[in-house]
């Protein structure tokens, strides 16, 4: 732990300097202030596209951040030899690794908590201009959902570290892990799919029906962490749900991060 | 201290591409305090043995260790400082911050990497540019940077990959002020440089390595002896290997 702090500080240092954030963080701004006139235009279940566009665009501009900056701190280190100052500390590949993971955490935590404030300051404001849509608005639900983004950011920073101890360029790292973010995001609806194809008229092959649901445990299994309909029409999500959240996402990262440590110990940097 | 044992290492680019035999059989022993100069032409491996001996790569065959010590216990490390050829650090990191993190990963109070990281930024004249991005430095600046932190945590083992390239001759006048001091206090010191009145003035011992062999060691005073200049052991030993291009 105490070789990890001095990795994960840095990165995150580097990260949160980085000129990105500035953008991404004003396109956030942006979403949230558009919320304010479309509410306005609306006038109909207000909260319920309010809540889902301030939830949406904390989740999008978050992707952003773990797209742009996340994968980011750990490419450049690859890309332009910056790890070869670490490596040549005590710290052995997997402890680098952790440590640059525990950094990009804290960097989507804080970055997610800045936002999630913004957002819920906005809605704040909408709620006082169109009191009467608000009756079955809750603060819980919505602060649930900003947590559960947060850990799907968490997951797939780690999916994006994974994907970097074993492809040569970023670009490559980049398109991996945006592809997963669908597939994950999609799953659940393509497995239902097809596994029930006459609901729809159509018709799957058995070895696609295999593909998806191969493809179902393997990938993670991302719309599990999308509550915005909950929180739109302020449904209660129970505990033992958000307990398996929480669960899914340690496993699930453990597990990712193991193996890009096994990856990255044979790892050469020439 | 340094020591290789037929250290071979081959480089596959591609799938299909030719291999480049980088390394063949390279036996080197390095005492300690001296100060060891590495020379040879471009491409003939120098970095790639410095980087095997960071444990950056990974021999394919042979063994080299550090005090005894195999280089690939990260162990090792604690006592040895590196600065690589062309350094790049982070861009929105300061030089202070750099320092602070050579030195606490290396283990050290936040009280001595304060007074060891003043003394050596005053040193690489970089006291007045400390709280600067890396990102605004210029290329000498950043080779000073990168030698300060290799120099953080006070190693016994200092590795510099071309360390007075990139400087002006008031950097590398410094650069070999602080090597000299190294070998007062008893270092080990292991460089590979372009610059042969560099090595002459500094170097116990140099080794000249052409197309991945070490062609020639020993000591400097006895290279010079015949009258010759390092300039023509250099000249003498690429011609006899026959090199006619840079691999
Ligand atoms: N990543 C790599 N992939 C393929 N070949 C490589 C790689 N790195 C180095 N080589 C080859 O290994 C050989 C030795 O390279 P090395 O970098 O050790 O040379 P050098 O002595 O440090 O040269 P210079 O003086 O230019 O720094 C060269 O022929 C080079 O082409
Ligand atoms: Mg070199």
């Amino acid at each position: 732990m105490q070789l990890l702090w001095p990795i994960a500080i840095i990165t995150f240092k580097e990260g949160i300097r980085n000129r990105s954030i500035y953008g991404i963080s004003l396109l956030a701004l942006l979403m949230l202030l558009a919320n304010f006139v479309i509410s306005g235009m609306v006038a109909q279940e207000v909260s319920k596209v309010a809540v889902d566009i301030a939830l949406s665009a904390i989740s999008f501009s978050g992707l952003l951040l773990v797209l742009f900056v996340g994968i980011n701190l750990m490419a450049k280190d690859l890309d332009r030899k910056t790890i070869y100052m670490v490596m040549a500390k005590p710290i052995s590949r997997s402890q680098y690794l952790i440590g640059k993971y525990i950094g990009v955490i804290l960097l989507i935590t804080v970055c997610m908590s800045l936002l999630s404030f913004f957002a819920a300051v906005s809605l704040l404001l909408i709620k006082f201009g169109h009191p009467t849509f608000f009756q079955r608005f809750s603060w819980l639900m919505v602060g649930l959902s900003f947590f559960f983004t947060t850990l799907m950011l968490i997951l797939v920073a780690a999916l994006s570290f994974l994907f970097s101890s074993f492809t040569s360029t970023s670009f490559l790292t980049f398109i991996l892990t945006i592809i997963s973010y669908i597939i994950g995001m999609s799953l659940n609806d393509v497995k239902a799919l097809v596994e029930a194809p006459q609901s729809v008229g159509i018709t799957v092959s058995p070895v696609t029906v295999k593909i998806v649901q191969a493809a179902y445990y393997v990938f993670p299994n991302l719309s599990l962490f999308d509550i915005k309909l909950q929180a739109a029409h302020g449904l209660p999500v129970p505990v033992t749900y958000v307990i398996g959240i929480v669960a899914y996402t340690m496993v699930y990262s453990v597990i990712v991060m193991t193996m890009a440590c096994l990856i990255f110990r044979k790892k050469e940097f020439p | 201290m340094i020591s290789f044992a037929s250290v071979s290492k081959e480089f596959k680019e591609g799938v299909a591409a030719k291999r480049v035999r980088a390394l063949s059989n390279l036996t080197l022993e390095i005492e300690r305090g001296q100060i060891f100069g590495f020379l040879g032409p471009n491409g003939a491996g120098k970095s790639t043995t410095i980087k095997i001996l960071l444990n950056l790569i990974f021999p394919d065959s042979g063994r080299a260790t550090i005090r005894g010590m195999d280089v690939c216990d990260k162990n090792v490390r604690r006592f040895v400082g590196y600065l690589p050829e062309n350094p790049y650090f982070y861009d929105y990191l300061t030089a202070e911050e750099l320092l602070w993190f050579g030195g606490k990963s290396s283990g050290m109070a936040k009280s001595a990497i304060v007074e060891r990281s003043n003394l050596l930024l005053d040193k690489v004249q970089l006291l007045e540019s400390r709280k600067r991005p890396l990102r605004t430095y210029s290329k000498g600046m950043v080779q000073r940077a990168g030698l300060a932190l290799a120099l953080i945590h006070n190693p016994d083992v200092v590795i510099l990959d071309e360390p007075m390239s990139g400087l002006d001759p008031i950097g590398r006048k410094m650069v070999g002020d602080i090597i000299l001091e190294l070998k007062k206090e008893g270092k080990t010191v292991f460089f590979s440089s372009h610059i042969l009145s560099d090595v002459e003035r500094l170097c116990d011992r140099v080794g000249i390595i052409v197309g991945g062999q070490l062609r020639l060691t020993g000591c400097v005073a006895e290279i010079l002896k015949g009258g010759d200049t390092l300039e023509d052991a250099f000249m003498r030993e690429v011609h006899i290997a026959g090199l006619k291009e840079v691999r």
